[in-house]
């Protein structure tokens, strides 16, 4: 009786893991970061590894996350760890205001083409400042 | 032989933008290939449509009209015409200078539109935990406001913002268009298609019921 379920957990397990998974890489597909930073950055030909990356990225956390798991190393390397996630997130964020067609419409109807980068500035430095102020402040004043 | 020199070849521009009041000339809206430099000259010079106030700000040229003109000024010119069937014509009245305050409104609409977006987002996936226990999976050690994780991550997430929108690669090395142009291109094409089939009275023949 254990061994089926054991063998029931795991195929739970999997297929959690599985639809999750799948979920992820077509958010990460539809969003199209990926592609976008190997443009950026002229190295088409290593978007395996970099897909690789996405996937080892997301067994590592699943696994530290769910484990508990503690690597009791400096915690100077949060410095470039939040560095790099915020980035990630960041991107994130554009490419869905890209996905749903914000700034063509946007710029067209207060016909401000011109001044489309300062817009844009506007939502980089309130992301950054809402972010700033969720941690300082508010994230404090909820948890009272 | 005498065939060539009779042949004029037409072909619209995409875009036209005119004054107010303006008449279009053949030439403001066609390029055209004659091998008679002279009558080339006339051909340009025939007046096609006067903008009225009635126009508002598109009129849309047809093809038609262009081989109208041209025929009616020498019947017996053999027309070629090449590329689209229309041109969108733009009227650009003088520009109301948007005030500054105007554009300061959407700029603290925006700005403090992403910042309680991104409020939302961090209380939404409980962002607070995720980073304290990713504290704890690094340094081994609780911490109830991981500040040197999350300082870093906010400033990211600007920066993450920007290298999607290609602010800080400016050096092209060829000449791709950000993803920000791209949509705007599009966009711009979606406009120009709609246009040309609503604002061309030629595409569509109604029953007139009247």
């Amino acid at each position: 009786m254990t061994t089926v379920k054991a063998i029931a957990v795991i195929v739970i397990g999997l297929a959690g893991g599985l639809a999750v998974g799948t979920g992820f890489v077509a958010f990460l597909a539809v969003l199209g970061v990926i592609p976008r930073l190997t443009q950026l950055t002229k190295t088409m030909k290593w978007i395996y590894a970099y897909e690789w990356s996405a996937v080892f990225g997301a067994v590592t956390g699943g696994w530290m996350s769910l484990r508990s798991s503690a690597l009791d190393i400096s915690k100077y390397w949060l410095i470039p760890l939040g560095l790099f996630s915020g980035v990630f997130i960041g991107m994130l964020a554009a490419a869905l205001t890209e996905v749903l067609n914000v700034w063509p419409i946007l710029a067209k109807r207060i016909g401000m083409v011109d001044k489309i980068i300062l817009l844009m500035m506007a939502l980089v430095f309130g992301k950054v400042f809402g972010s700033l102020f969720y941690w300082m402040y508010f994230a404090e004043v909820m948890s009272l | 032989m005498r065939q060539m020199e009779k042949a004029v070849f037409v072909k619209l521009r995409h875009r036209v933008q005119v004054k107010p009041d303006d008449v279009i000339l053949v030439g403001d809206v066609a390029q055209i290939i004659a091998s008679d430099k002279q009558m080339l000259q006339q051909l340009k010079r025939i007046p096609l449509y006067r903008i009225q106030r009635s126009d508002k700000n598109i009129v849309i040229v047809d093809v038609m009209k262009v081989v109208d003109a041209i025929v009616r000024f020498d019947p017996s010119l053999e027309i070629q015409t090449i590329g689209s069937a229309q041109t969108i014509v733009e009227v650009v009245y003088p520009k109301r200078t948007i005030s500054f305050a105007y554009f300061l409104a959407v700029w603290l609409l925006l700005f403090i539109g992403s910042a309680i977006a991104i409020i939302n987002f961090h209380e939404d996936v409980s962002m607070q935990e995720t980073h304290q226990h990713l504290y704890t999976i690094i340094t081994g050690k609780k911490a109830d406001k991981p500040l040197l994780f999350q300082i870093p991550y906010s400033i990211g997430l600007g920066l993450g913002m920007i290298i999607f929108f290609n602010h800080v690669f400016r050096k092209r090395i060829n000449e791709e268009p950000s993803p920000l142009e791209v949509e705007m291109f599009n966009y711009q094409q979606s406009l120009d298609q709609y246009v040309i089939l609503h604002e061309n009275k030629e595409s569509m023949k109604q029953i007139d019921d009247r």
